[in-house]
């Protein structure tokens, strides 16, 4: 088993944790003993944050509508015809009918590319998230 | 948010979440504290076992105001005359910092001017809190030497948010309750990486490090970064966004959602479902199939928070690193590489090698983020913002010296009415909130059989008193309806609210409490008002 | 009669250990990059540093009862239609391998001698827990040292071990002291008799000195058998209980962290419509979901009862069912509980009352 470090995906606290990791399937948490908020302890949401990991209604391909009905595809297919209709209503009504949600969900990284595709690639500074909800 | 940037010039924690053990009282408002935030509550339990003074701002009787030295049960929605009051009785005892106010701050005299005109009768009749309560907690934290102010949702969701924050922070400045450690304002952030998410520019007027779109100055230097021509003109707000705000012509055709799940936690929920469905093409990346990616036209299946590397920034604005633990589900793929994918499709090449190198061009373009190289967040607990390079330390606590917006400003508040007052048909106050065991739209804890069997159905909380009058039995199903929908929950009684008011959680697609809630906002700060709406509720037979 | 006291020279421990590497998993306190030390699985003996001189904050429960683990998968054939005969189980057991669990402190022992009455103990042995468990080697190490929460001394589970392990290793600066207890340990002295001496008369006096040292080290006086004492005198303190559960904050940590708390639950996880899989995963007895029944009656009045049963589990009902405590003292819980509702906390308070009482009783005879 192995142990490997990570941060809750909750709240704002940002708790240290080891997820368990046995045979590609995360088993467990454990709070880390010396992480300044943690301290030795997680709420009840971050002891059982492996438990979604793991979900059977977890997406595991890219979907397209088609004929009103969200149908699987490849990772080509989905891109492309995304990049193709963002570029064309780009065109059609320029940039400022485009908007983007950012997530506070995911990493400062995956944000950081996402305001910049938004700003530089779609060219309008409408993106926001969900900070006061 | 918007609050604190205009007072102090920062929107973030002023301390470190374990600087609240050491405090001498601690404020609380607006949070419950147990639920929502586990961790700060710790502290405060250990403070208040070490003989620190807890004072609580709370219309409901939570765990928090149970242990509270002094609970204030305000009236929902009156946080400013309350505060006032406070201020009108240190001001009277001499209890005012004055060297620090004339050190540290700027535009006193009106808020002096306007204290002077407070009458604290009239503030008791608009609070329900007594005169004596009210002196005695504003003695209580004037006096001591280490005061800190802990808030939540339930000072920024109102329509009146701003002036609620500005009206703590000034408090905190009249008694020179800041810049230091062990004392200040913190507000509680809600999600794990709502910080970061602010901090790298996820906002419609700034780029990364909270640097202004409208400054040209600091566009040039995107422009040249980038490669591109940036926008100088500060875009459109989330609600804006989803309720499809504005003339015709800047009604979205588009929209690119990553993880977020609007169709559950914007409010008037009729609204964003008329807007995504109205747009031409919607995208959405995400783990599940949520109410709002079953709308798109593209789906992009995400890799979760244990499937990639990366950091993320908690409430005390501590940038941490987290390890991939295991390969994502089937075909997923984490958002940076879905992002560089489309942008390359799109004619712009974005070639990062790894999340590493992505920081490498936030440090060099954000100064708070300057030093926060991803080999200097490993194997430790990561670094807090401001760390302007290499060498940089990290900052514990904000303001030391002097504040970051220069001097703090005073922002004189009067009362603010809720949008929406209870009348005749809608007789009760309903107040929304999260509960322990769920998270926002409940995505990810629904799918937990743990949290779900603790809690697996949504509570309508009421006051034992109103349900007798009214004849429904605790468990029942009932229907709560607004000016703008309804929906079902099961009623339960709860000792801890005052009659009148109405709680329940917004985690439950079942019963999606945002049908009923209102689009009115905080005119600065656009944050909802989510705390208030006027309801009935009936029986369901 | 077959000598049961060795001495391993401390030079001689990693090379022991690589030899024991060789058939076996090794699983010992290890201090990873950010200064935690945890029992964890050694991938590489020369660039991971087993830590002795720290507690390990976890225990050894996860090793053979982990907190989540696949029971079996099942398969539902729709054209039975909706009976029983529906379902078909496919049982998943765990591969039972050989692991060497060095470093392993005498609370630590003590609990796994404890989970093996309840999974091992009853008519039916648990599989699932009797394949991690069955080829098992234990290692300890006595304690010279008491860490700042311990009170092994008072649970009476240490902080040296008498029978239960396989090898016990006392620390005597620059050797260990060596005690065979089980023939698996006896096997592995014989399969490796380089590394062994015998032990003299001088080993046997420095080992029972370091004992009647670590005996005055404990910081913490917590009265364990008074607590029993008094529970079992039937003692309700109500008032305590219900302060205690007032602070408690429900996140069930002090059950997961606890190396005896071994309550679980059973779910159904869905995979499609036709399959799933049976899993059973840690459950605690302060979460109300544990005795809610249908109807939403709970037998526990939450709010004022939720610790109670922990409590009175520990330190009476175990104590009528397998004649101790199951306590082993070994300060997990202690320092970690949002509300500080831990067990010493409890202890604490049911003696501090009774201290008053008999103050009273004794003022009266005057």
């Amino acid at each position: 088993m192995d142990q490997v470090m990570s941060i809750c995906c909750y709240c704002g606290c940002g708790c240290g944790l080891y997820l368990q990791v046995e045979q590609g399937r995360v088993v467990g948490v454990m709070p880390s003993h010396n992480h300044p908020v943690s301290q030795g302890n997680l709420c009840v949401k971050g002891w059982h944050l492996h438990e979604f990991i793991h979900d059977p209604r977890r997406l595991t391909q890219p979907l397209i509508r088609r004929n009103g009905t969200l149908l699987p595809a490849s990772w080509d297919e989905a891109l492309d015809f995304t990049a193709q209709s963002l570029l064309a209503i780009k065109e059609q009504y320029g940039p400022d009918r485009i908007g983007v949600l950012a997530s506070a969900k995911c990493t400062n990284e995956e944000n950081y590319l996402l305001q910049k595709f938004t700003r530089a690639v779609l060219g309008t500074n409408n993106i926001d998230h969900c900070a006061r909800l | 948010m918007a609050g604190l940037a205009t007072t102090f010039g920062s929107g973030a924690m002023t301390n470190s979440i374990n600087e609240l053990s050491s405090a001498q009282v601690i404020l609380l408002s607006g949070s419950n504290t147990t639920e929502a935030h586990p961790q700060v509550a710790r502290r405060i339990y250990d403070a208040v076992d070490q003989g620190a003074r807890l004072i609580v701002i709370d219309p409901r009787q939570t765990a928090m105001a149970s242990l509270a030295h002094i609970h204030l049960q305000l009236r929902p929605g009156t946080d400013i005359p309350l505060l006032n009051g406070m201020m009108r009785c240190i001001l009277d005892e001499n209890l005012v910092d004055e060297l620090f106010v004339e050190m540290r701050t700027e535009n006193y005299i009106p808020l002096r001017d306007l204290l002077l005109t407070i009458d604290l009768n009239e503030v008791t009749a608009t609070t329900g809190v007594s005169i004596k309560d009210i002196a005695r907690a504003a003695r209580i934290y004037a006096r001591a030497q280490r005061s800190v102010i802990c808030y939540c949702l339930g000072v920024t969701q109102h329509i009146c948010g701003t002036a609620n924050v500005q009206s703590y922070a000034g408090l905190a400045m009249l008694t020179g309750h800041v810049e230091r450690e062990f004392t200040g304002v913190d507000p509680l952030r809600g999600q794990n990486n709502v910080q970061g998410a602010c901090d790298m520019g996820g906002l419609p007027a700034v780029l990364p490090g909270y640097q202004m779109v409208a400054d040209p100055v600091v566009r040039d230097k995107f422009d040249r970064a980038w490669g591109v021509c940036l926008s100088d003109k500060p875009g459109q707000t989330l609600l804006d966004m989803t309720h499809g705000a504005g003339s015709p012509g800047d009604k979205l055709r588009a929209m690119y959602i990553m993880g977020e799940n609007p169709m559950l936690s914007d409010p008037v929920l009729d609204q964003v479902e008329a807007t995504l469905d109205s747009l031409d093409f919607l995208v959405v990346a995400d783990l599940f199939l949520t109410e709002t990616a079953a709308r798109a036209d593209v789906v992009f299946p995400a890799a979760s928070f244990a499937e990639k590397n990366g950091t993320v920034t908690n409430s005390e604005r501590r940038v941490q690193y987290m390890n991939k633990a295991i390969d994502p589900p089937g075909a997923a793929r984490d958002d940076g590489w879905i992002i560089m994918e489309l942008s390359r499709r799109m004619g712009y090449a974005m070639e990062y090698e790894s999340s590493a190198e992505i920081m490498e061009e936030i440090c060099l373009l954000t100064p708070i983020y300057g030093g926060m190289y991803h080999d200097r967040l490993i194997d430790n607990w990561g670094l807090q913002w401001p760390c302007s390079d290499r060498a940089h330390p990290g900052t514990p606590f904000l303001h030391k010296f002097s504040f970051a917006r220069g001097r703090g400003r005073f922002q004189p508040a009067s009362h603010v009415p809720p949008a929406e007052p209870v009348d005749s048909a809608f007789p009760f106050l309903l107040i929304t909130g999260r509960s322990y065991h769920h998270y926002h739209t409940g995505t990810m804890s629904r799918c937990c059989p743990t949290l779900n069997r603790e809690h697996d159905k949504p509570f309508l909380d009421m006051h034992p008193d109103d349900a007798t009058r009214l004849n429904i039995p605790d468990g029942s199903r009932v229907q709560v309806t607004s000016r703008r929908g309804s929906c079902k929950f099961f009623l339960r009684y709860c000792q801890s609210l005052a009659p009148g008011d109405l709680y329940c959680d917004f985690h439950f697609h079942e019963a999606p409490v945002n049908v009923l809630t209102l689009s009115a906002r905080d005119p600065e700060a656009h944050c909802p008002e989510f705390k208030l709406c006027a309801v009935r509720v009936e029986e369901v037979i | 009669m077959r000598r049961k006291q060795w001495i391993l020279h401390k030079d001689h421990l990693l090379p022991f250990l690589r030899k024991l590497r060789k058939s076996r998993s090794l699983v010992a306190p290890v201090r990873n990059s950010y200064g935690d030390t945890m029992y964890t699985e050694m991938n590489d003996l020369d660039n991971e540093s087993i830590e002795l001189a720290e507690q390990p904050q976890n225990s050894l429960k996860s090793f053979f009862f982990p907190q989540r683990e696949k029971l079996c998968h099942y398969s539902v054939d729709e054209a039975v239609g909706d009976s029983a005969q529906a379902y078909r189980f496919y049982p998943s057991l765990p591969e039972s391998r050989a692991v060497v669990y060095f470093g392993v402190r005498s609370c630590d022992m003590f609990a796994v001698m404890y989970c093996d009455t309840i999974f091992l103990g009853g008519r039916e042995r648990d599989v699932y827990y009797d394949a991690r468990r069955r080829n098992a080697l234990f290692i300890t190490l006595a304690c010279n040292h008491p860490f700042e929460n311990c009170f092994c001394n008072a649970a009476r589970t240490g902080p040296y071990l008498e029978m239960g392990y396989d090898l016990q290793f006392t620390d005597l600066g620059d050797r260990y002291f060596v005690e065979v207890d089980k023939a698996r340990g006896r096997e592995v002295v014989q399969q490796w008799p380089q590394f062994f001496v015998p032990a003299g008369d001088d080993d046997r006096q420095a080992h029972y000195q370091a004992a009647l040292e670590s005996r005055g080290l404990f910081r913490r006086q917590v009265h364990v058998d008074l607590a029993v004492q008094l529970l079992d005198q039937g003692e309700e303190p109500q008032a305590l209980l219900a302060e205690l559960s007032a602070r408690c904050q429900d996140c069930g940590g002090c059950a997961f962290i606890c190396p005896t708390c071994t309550c679980f639950n059973i779910v159904d996880q869905p995979l499609s419509d036709d399959r799933g899989e049976r899993v059973r995963t840690w459950d605690a007895c302060t979460f109300d979901g544990f005795t809610r029944m249908a109807g939403n009656h709970n037998s526990v009045q939450i709010i004022s009862q939720r610790v109670t049963k922990r409590f009175y589990h520990k330190l009476r009902d175990d104590v009528l069912r397998h004649g101790r405590s199951s306590c082993v003292g070994c300060g997990r819980c202690v320092g970690m509980c949002f509300g500080g509702v831990d067990i010493v906390r409890f202890i604490d308070g049911l003696c501090a009352a009774d201290d008053k009482r008999s103050e009273k009783r004794e003022d009266g005879h005057d």
